[in-house]
């Protein structure tokens, strides 16, 4: 059978020396499936703010976990990846002649995830530690003046007057 | 000349192969690379207005509704969910062809996978669809 002879053991399949073509390619496969595990849970999740708000509070509380930072960081190198990947991959399929310069892409592709994840580590990162605001906390701030009942704005502030509850 | 099904082609590889007149692999390379296109933009765009621009720390279901008021963001979100469980799932369907050789069990595991994510695509889609801000802000 033909399939028999393609099974090879896990550790043969990463001794094979396929280079940037073959560690993308591992790449894009791994971070995609998991982009879509998350997103199945991330769908039902946002979906029951309507009918099950109850819910929905609750995978918030979830969310706001400070190891849960960790997670959306992952998620975001997840879908930066895979969206640089695969344009790398559509510009490849339509233009052959950049076939040539692939591995130069593959650095391409590199080089712009971690730009971009640069920024974006500093801006999810640095408040767990405080050396910067909460993304969004400026905004967050104008809100509750128009909408002080607003359940995100009667939590606990997050560290804004360095009151001390007791 | 009419090359024959299923023939080795010189240089590599097979002609069409015989018995299968389906185009559903052409398609499907075609989708992936259309919704992945449309995903670098609406997946990107939603992860840096959620988780940058908003915040999660900042989230509650009234942030979500006040959005979903509008019939743009639905439509962006109806999309969003469209392409990305799409993309997913034929991604998946890739991945399980490619390690399950067994085809009964191959099977099982496709239809285990199918219901999960056509379901979540449901769920969201329904949701989005019957979305009523008039009952929901005055809740």
């Amino acid at each position: 059978m033909a399939s028999a002879t393609r099974s090879t053991s896990l550790w043969n399949a990463l001794r094979y020396k396929g280079r940037e073509g073959m560690w993308t390619w591992i790449l894009h496969r791994l971070t995609g499936l998991g982009i879509l595990v998350f997103l199945i849970v991330h769908v039902v999740e946002t979906a029951a703010v309507i009918y099950f708000p109850g819910f929905y509070e609750e995978a918030l509380n979830l969310y706001q976990q400070p190891l849960f930072r960790f997670a959306e960081l992952l998620i975001f190198f997840s879908v930066l990846y895979h969206a640089a990947n695969g344009l790398r991959i559509i510009v490849q399929d339509f233009w052959p002649y950049v076939m040539q310069r692939q591995r130069q892409l593959t650095w391409g592709v590199a080089a712009v995830v971690v730009l971009s994840m640069l920024p974006v580590s500093w801006m999810m990162l640095a408040p767990l530690f405080g050396l910067a605001e909460e993304p969004g906390y400026r905004r967050h701030i104008e809100r509750c003046q128009e909408q002080p009942d607003a359940p995100a704005c009667l939590e606990a502030p997050v560290a804004t007057t360095g009151e001390v509850e007791l | 000349m009419v090359a024959e099904r299923g023939a080795r082609r010189q240089g590599g590889g097979f002609q069409k192969p015989v018995g299968r007149r389906s185009n559903f692999e052409l398609l499907s390379w075609f989708f992936m690379r259309i919704s992945g296109l449309a995903l670098i933009f609406l997946a990107l765009y939603h992860l840096v207005w959620w988780n940058l621009v908003i915040g999660v720390e900042h989230l509650d279901a009234q942030v979500v509704i006040e959005r979903w008021n509008n019939p743009f963001w639905r439509l962006f979100n109806l999309a969003l969910v469209s392409f990305a469980m799409l993309h997913g799932l034929n991604g998946a369907r890739y991945s399980i062809e490619d390690y399950i050789r067994r085809p009964g069990l191959q099977l099982a595991v496709k239809t285990v996978v199918y219901v999960i994510v056509l379901g979540a695509l449901v769920v969201g889609a329904w949701a989005l669809f019957t979305f009523d801000p008039a009952t929901l802000l005055n809740r």
